[in-house]
């Protein structure tokens, strides 16, 4: 160790002698080349699939396999379902996160296991939970049909299923920075007479507006892809309560290519720019984003 | 309901709507159905749920999302360590890039993923053939599952451990260095222990995410009853046959495996905290 307390820490040009807290280079290099590898055959590859099946005949091919009318509307069905799950998400992230970072309950810890509940549920069994209460077969879903109001084999359920998978993701993010802010801020916006929404909406909302958006990215994300779950409730009629994913499926089962990795290459790029917009967001808000924020 | 006992007192106003908020919500989307889906398993009766799992097709479909989603996760340990290892202490270009790809499997939707897969790993895909050659086929097979749920669970190993990594002390590598442990002994003895609680957490994430698993493995299982058939597609199939009962009964022995699993993840938790403080 005498040497590296003589030596400046050398990190410009080749070390003579590697280091005593690094791995010889031709170990590092070796691993490089290895992860990258494997990452290059197990993420970029599939990726890459996605987009050639899709232009396998051209692009103007792949526009026009998206023409039909049933394709449209699960687009349209996906984009509406998204519209409505989100921000009910985001509701129940920021109530959530107000009421379990600004007051000291009993049951605190349990309501954060209750929250984080869906990430240990398989969405099939979600699916198969919301058709059991909801359904013609339980006393509530006879009941609800009776009155006209039809859930499973519907947007409401497929609304439903969407929230059960992406219900921990805003409150996940929102929950730790609260916390790390502390009340100290709204208590003075308080004693100057503020309203408690102009408090929330002028204090709090800004100091989480990162960590909001980065939950509202990855839930929605999540809401327009989301298979499992939605395919059990939702009946997958054409045309009317079949989602993106789903109409993959069916397409791809009918052996549409094109058109079932044109849809694909959709949601594909919607991942890619979620993507982008997360490592943005990491990049430029480490700090106003929790440090745990990783599941 | 929320008297003095239940919550200490506060000068902020909006307790009783934020609660009453997640609450609500809470139950009407999450709470209810499971509930419904326990109501349902206990009028059926212990006697009746196990009648309905102990069949050999039900057996073969829980054994096999357990085994292969153990495997995978398995695999994405070591595979796991390495990316993390990788993308923290190397420098080299495309790092971001990779590491921004990491994530890739949590954003792409699980339908995308499997039909991608499927296509590469077919007979006549890109994989499928290079691998023809050696006898090696992987979709509709068994490995076909092992590959989806690698590519599933790789994210949760990676972002679980790269923080730890980041964290870790130079100074403590360097003492075992000038004490003359070789570096291999240095990564075996002092950084694997740290690095311990870690992986063993994103493992049993990686393992709880791939045992429900649905979308990235149907396509590429080939479905086949009691070979390739995952527990949760045949929960859809019981549903498809208004089989309820034995939808229900499957399901229970899932929900039952990811409870054991929060466990374990939590145990890891306070003993690592223990261990480490």
């Amino acid at each position: 160790m005498a040497d590296a307390a003589i030596d400046p820490p050398r990190r410009e040009g080749p070390a003579l002698r590697a280091s005593p807290t690094e791995e010889p280079s031709w170990f590092r290099r070796s691993l490089i080349a290895v992860v990258v590898g494997l990452l290059g055959i197990a993420l970029f590859a599939p990726l890459a699939t996605v987009f050639a099946e899709a232009l396998k005949n051209g692009l103007a091919a792949a526009i026009s396999s998206l023409g039909d009318r049933d394709l449209l509307a699960a687009v349209r069905l996906t984009l509406i379902t998204a519209a409505i799950a989100v921000p009910l998400t985001a509701i129940f992230g920021l109530a959530a996160a107000w009421a379990i970072a600004k007051f000291d309950f009993r049951g605190k810890a349990f309501l954060i296991t209750l929250i984080d509940l869906p990430f240990s549920v398989s969405p099939v069994v979600a699916g198969l939970c919301l058709v059991l209460l909801y359904g013609a077969n339980s006393a509530f879903g006879a009941w609800l049909i009776a009155h006209g109001v039809q859930v499973v084999f519907a947007v409401p359920a497929i609304v439903l299923a969407t929230m059960f998978v992406t219900f921990p993701f805003v409150a996940r993010e929102v929950i730790p920075v609260m916390q790390e802010q502390g009340r100290s801020e709204e208590e003075a916006a308080l004693t100057l007479g503020a309203s408690g929404w102009r408090t929330f909406l002028t204090v709090t909302l800004p100091n989480v507006r990162w960590a909001l958006l980065y939950g509202v990215l990855l839930c929605n994300a999540r809401a327009m892809g989301e298979f499992g779950a939605v395919a059990v409730v939702s009946g997958k009629i054409r045309g009317q309560t079949a989602t993106m994913p789903l109409m993959i499926e069916m397409l791809y089962n009918e052996y549409l290519s094109v058109a079932a990795f044109t849809m694909a290459a959709l949601l594909a790029l919607l991942a890619l720019v979620t993507l982008t917009l997360k490592s943005a967001l990491e990049w430029r808000y480490a700090d106003q984003l929790a440090a745990s924020r990783r599941h | 309901m929320r008297g003095v006992a239940f919550r200490a007192s506060s000068p902020l106003p909006g307790f009783g709507i934020s609660f009453g908020i997640t609450a609500a919500m809470l139950s009407a989307v999450v709470l209810l159905p499971i509930g419904a889906l326990l109501f349902e398993g206990a009028s059926i009766g212990p006697g009746g749920l196990w009648e309905t799992i102990n069949r050999p097709r039900v057996w073969a479909a829980l054994r096999l999302s357990f085994m292969t989603s153990l495997y995978a996760a398995l695999f994405n340990l070591v595979f796991g360590l390495a990316v993390a290892w990788t993308l923290t202490r190397y420098r080299f270009w495309g790092r971001r890039l990779i590491d921004a790809a990491v994530d890739l499997p949590f954003a792409l939707p699980t339908a995308v993923a499997g039909i991608a897969l499927t296509t590469l790993y077919a007979p006549n895909g890109a994989f499928g053939q290079a691998l023809a050659p050696f006898g090696i086929q992987i979709a509709y097979t068994r490995l076909g599952i092992f590959v989806a749920l690698v590519f599933v669970g790789l994210p949760f190993v990676v972002r679980t451990v790269q923080p730890v990594i980041e964290e870790l002390e130079r100074e403590v590598e360097e003492a075992s260095a000038t004490l003359g442990a070789s570096r291999l002994r240095t990564f075996v003895r002092v950084i694997l222990p740290t690095l311990s609680p870690a992986l063993l957490t994103g493992c049993a994430l990686a393992f709880a995410r791939s045992v429900g698993e649905y979308g990235s493995v149907i396509f590429i299982a080939g479905n086949l009853p009691g070979v390739t058939e995952i527990a949760p597609l045949l929960i859809v199939i019981r549903l498809e046959e208004f089989d309820y009962d034995g939808a229900v009964a499957i399901a229970i022995a899932m929900l039952a495996i990811s409870f054991a699993m929060l466990l374990a993840i939590n145990l890891i938790q306070v003993w690592s905290r223990r261990r480490f403080g």
